[in-house]
């Protein structure tokens, strides 16, 4: 068996042309650019992190004068501080909820649904779920911090008012259901662009196929149309996961963490003590403990997806 | 061929010029020399719009070309602080900073500031400023590196219309238990909270400076030992005052919602204590203006009939109520500052005659120093002339290198508290368990 695969790979691999001397010069000329962005920008900063993160570095106080070599101090404390720990969970719930399962869900059903020959409207339906995404970030916080608040002219409030209920502060008593509703809405979008196009390309004759053997609707969806796009959908998950650890601006400008750190994500928890609170070096740590684990997240989704990333 | 020589002496003609022009941008000696000046509250920019031209002017008589480049960033003070370290910390901000006292400490003892005692040495009005302005200017390291030219007092701000109309007692109150039954008894009428203290960590730096700050420090706990430099982490008198942070919140006579939410002074303060539901609130002299004035962000129409103030009632055994100073903005220079002597002028002018009258008169603060009680429009303030004889007596809150790690420790404690994880005690343990932390070894009294 793994003899016909590899004869049938090397069968359908194009005859190899030797580089000539010019197409080798213009590598460099070609990759330079973005190599030396890639380095300046993202791993230089990444190593000056890893550096900072050993340190006592901080923006104010005598210690800003002369940064000291702590060793694994930062981390040891990181690692056993309650806040750190509640803001890993939180992030948790955040990414999972929000992301893999809401986002994906429903962009995945908005998706379909564009498949359909029998629906109507589908540009403006299409433009409906975009619009969240191509909106500014602020401008989305905004715009919930109006829907969801806790006055009576709250555009929520006034919806329930409609049906007879009592005013709500939706943003104190379920705050992270709040943020992760907000993140699903903004997050359909890309979830909807990336799976249309992987439908497109899932060839119409093996639907057929399938549901002339008397498969239903959903026997055709799972077992043929998402064996078929498994590559993009987990691409779609290793790129939602790493987007949405970083989600920062739409939770701070709701909540700000709060309240009393129920929203308090792991992004937030950096930002509080890099940069309000000044303890560069802590902050540092918290971000390469971050980094470590989604790298983690990120190959098991690659091996998982067996795709080339 | 001759494209190439032609392209050659473009480039060279091109670097020529460049170089020329790159000399003829430099400091011309015979230039003025500017100064940039960054303000982040709009009351501020306004008054300061107003009189840098008259600076300018007043500086050319003297024979000193300077001028003066207004920096108006409108932020909040958390976001402002956040900022501005990382331009100090970038070598990018501002010759001429302008913010309340809270932060100066970390940034004096980071090397961001320049230190101005000599300049103050030689300054006659310096002689004016009241000990306690002096004192609060002072650093842990015994330098000055800021020019007060605000004066506040913080103190217990009430509706008196409200109390009077709910047959509540509004004379000082003696204890804080007189006060708390005094508070009991409103919410039992109108259901609600009565008073408002920042805590937790959504209010920020603000829940230590206009929260705790003016609680324990009417204590008699020695919080910061001036002369070893470090913190004293245990106490009764932090005992007690955790301990009432949690006997408020406990008998709902805290808006505990609020408080855990972004931006708790809106609901509170500006809504509540503006529309009168909210009788009490801890609060500066800025009160005045800022908050509660015609233009402030919310204003109350005939403040200063409708509000009074209280000094902060005695809390343990021995003591007698008081008022404290707290608030009130300073003028830092920029220890990178290519022109710190013409920064140092304009601090010292703006915080001089007629112009510190205007700006204490429009942002509602009360006079760091003598001789100012005469002059428009200041003069014709009486609440803030007021808050100006309460300021001579205040206590001087402590202060000193770490008070950023205490602010942070007691917003977490007091956030423990309004989340109902923790008694006073408890507060009192997490407090001094994280201060610890944050702190380090060097920083904390043995």
């Amino acid at each position: 068996m793994a003899y016909q695969t590899v004869t049938v790979t090397q069968a359908r691999m194009p005859e190899r042309r030797p580089r000539s001397r010019r197409d080798r010069g213009m590598l460099p000329v070609l990759l330079g650019p973005s190599a030396l962005l890639i380095a300046a920008f993202v791993v230089l900063p990444a190593i000056y992190g890893l550096y900072l993160s050993f340190t006592n570095t901080q923006l104010t106080g005598s210690a800003a004068r002369n940064p000291k070599f702590v060793g694994l101090r930062n981390y040891e404390y990181l690692l056993t501080s309650d806040d750190f720990g509640a803001s890993m969970w939180n992030t948790a719930q955040f990414v999972f909820l929000s992301a893999i399962i809401g986002q994906t869900v429903l962009g995945m059903l908005a998706a379909v649904l564009l498949t359909r020959k029998w629906l109507k409207g589908k540009g403006a339906f299409g433009a409906a779920v975009l619009l969240p995404m191509v909106v500014p970030e602020v401008v989305a916080s905004l715009t919930w911090a109006s829907v969801l608040s806790p006055r009576e002219d709250g555009t929520l409030n006034q919806l329930l008012h409609v049906f007879g209920q009592a005013p709500v502060a939706a943003l104190q008593t379920a705050p992270m259901l709040c943020i992760i509703a907000v993140n699903i809405w903004r997050g359909i979008a890309f979830a909807m662009i990336m799976f249309q196009a992987a439908l497109e390309d899932v060839p119409e004759e093996l639907i057929e196929a399938a549901r002339i053997d008397g498969a239903g609707a959903w026997q055709v969806f799972r077992y043929v149309t998402l064996p078929l796009i498994r590559g993009p959908v987990f691409l779609y998950l290793l790129l939602t996961t790493i987007t949405t650890v970083g989600v920062f601006g739409l939770v701070y400008f709701l909540t700000q963490g709060g309240p009393g750190g129920e929203t308090r994500l792991t992004a937030i928890f950096i930002y509080e003590r890099a940069f309000q609170y000044s303890q560069i070096g802590l902050g540092s740590a918290a971000s390469v403990i971050l980094l470590v684990l989604l790298m983690v997240l990120g190959l098991t989704y690659v091996r998982l997806a067996k795709v080339d990333v | 061929m001759k494209r190439i020589r032609f392209a050659a002496a473009a480039a060279a003609g091109t670097v020529l010029l460049g170089g020329i022009t790159a000399c003829g941008a430099g400091d011309d000696p015979a230039g003025p020399v500017t100064i940039t000046l960054l303000e982040y509250q709009q009351a501020r920019v306004d008054v300061l719009e107003k009189l840098i031209p008259q600076f300018e002017e007043d500086m050319k008589a003297e024979g000193k070309d300077i001028e003066v480049e207004l920096v108006a960033d409108i932020l909040t003070d958390g976001d402002f602080k956040t900022k501005v370290t990382q331009q100090l910390h970038a070598g990018t901000a501002p010759d001429v900073l302008d913010t309340g006292g809270s932060q100066l400490t970390g940034w004096a003892a980071a090397g961001y500031l320049l230190e101005l005692d000599d300049h103050l040495d030689e300054w006659e009005d310096w002689g004016d400023f009241y000990e306690v302005s002096r004192d609060r200017a002072q650093e842990a390291d015994g330098h000055v590196y800021s020019v007060p030219h605000e004066g506040s007092v913080q103190s217990l701000f009430y509706r008196e219309d409200v109390l009077t109309d709910l047959g509540i007692d509004t004379e000082q109150p003696e204890t804080w238990y007189e006060l708390i039954e005094r508070l009991e008894a409103v919410t039992e009428k109108t259901g609600e909270p009565s008073i408002v203290l920042p805590a937790g960590t959504a209010w920020g730096q603000g829940t230590w400076t206009e929260g705790f700050l003016p609680i324990v420090a009417g204590t008699g706990d020695t919080l910061f030992d001036q002369e070893s430099g470090t913190w004293q982490l245990e106490g009764e008198g932090l005992d007690a005052s955790f301990d009432l942070f949690s006997e408020l919140t406990e008998k709902g006579l805290l808006p505990v919602e609020d408080l855990l939410n972004p931006n708790p002074w809106e609901p509170t303060k500006y809504v509540s204590f503006a529309e009168g539901t909210l009788p009490v609130a801890a609060q500066g002299t800025w009160g005045w203006r800022y908050d509660w004035g015609p233009e402030g962000s919310a204003p109350i129409e005939d403040v200063e009939e409708k509000v009074g103030t209280w000094n902060y009632p005695a809390l343990v055994d021995g003591t007698e109520p008081y008022s404290i100073a707290g608030g009130g903005f300073s003028f830092a220079i920029n220890a990178e500052s290519e022109h710190p002597d013409e920064a140092v002028e304009l601090a010292k002018w703006l915080s001089s005659g007629e112009a510190i009258a205007t700006q204490l008169a429009a942002v509602g603060a009360a006079s760091p120093r003598a001789g100012i009680a005469d002059i428009e429009p200041y003069a014709s303030e009486p609440v803030l002339l007021d808050a100006e004889e309460k300021l001579q007596s205040s206590i001087a809150p402590p202060t000193g290198e770490g008070s950023d790690q205490i602010a942070q420790a007691v917003q977490n404690a007091t956030g423990d508290i309004l989340l109902g994880d923790a008694d006073g005690s408890e507060a009192a343990d997490a407090f001094a368990r994280e201060a610890e932390e944050f702190l380090g070894p060097d920083l904390i009294a043995e």
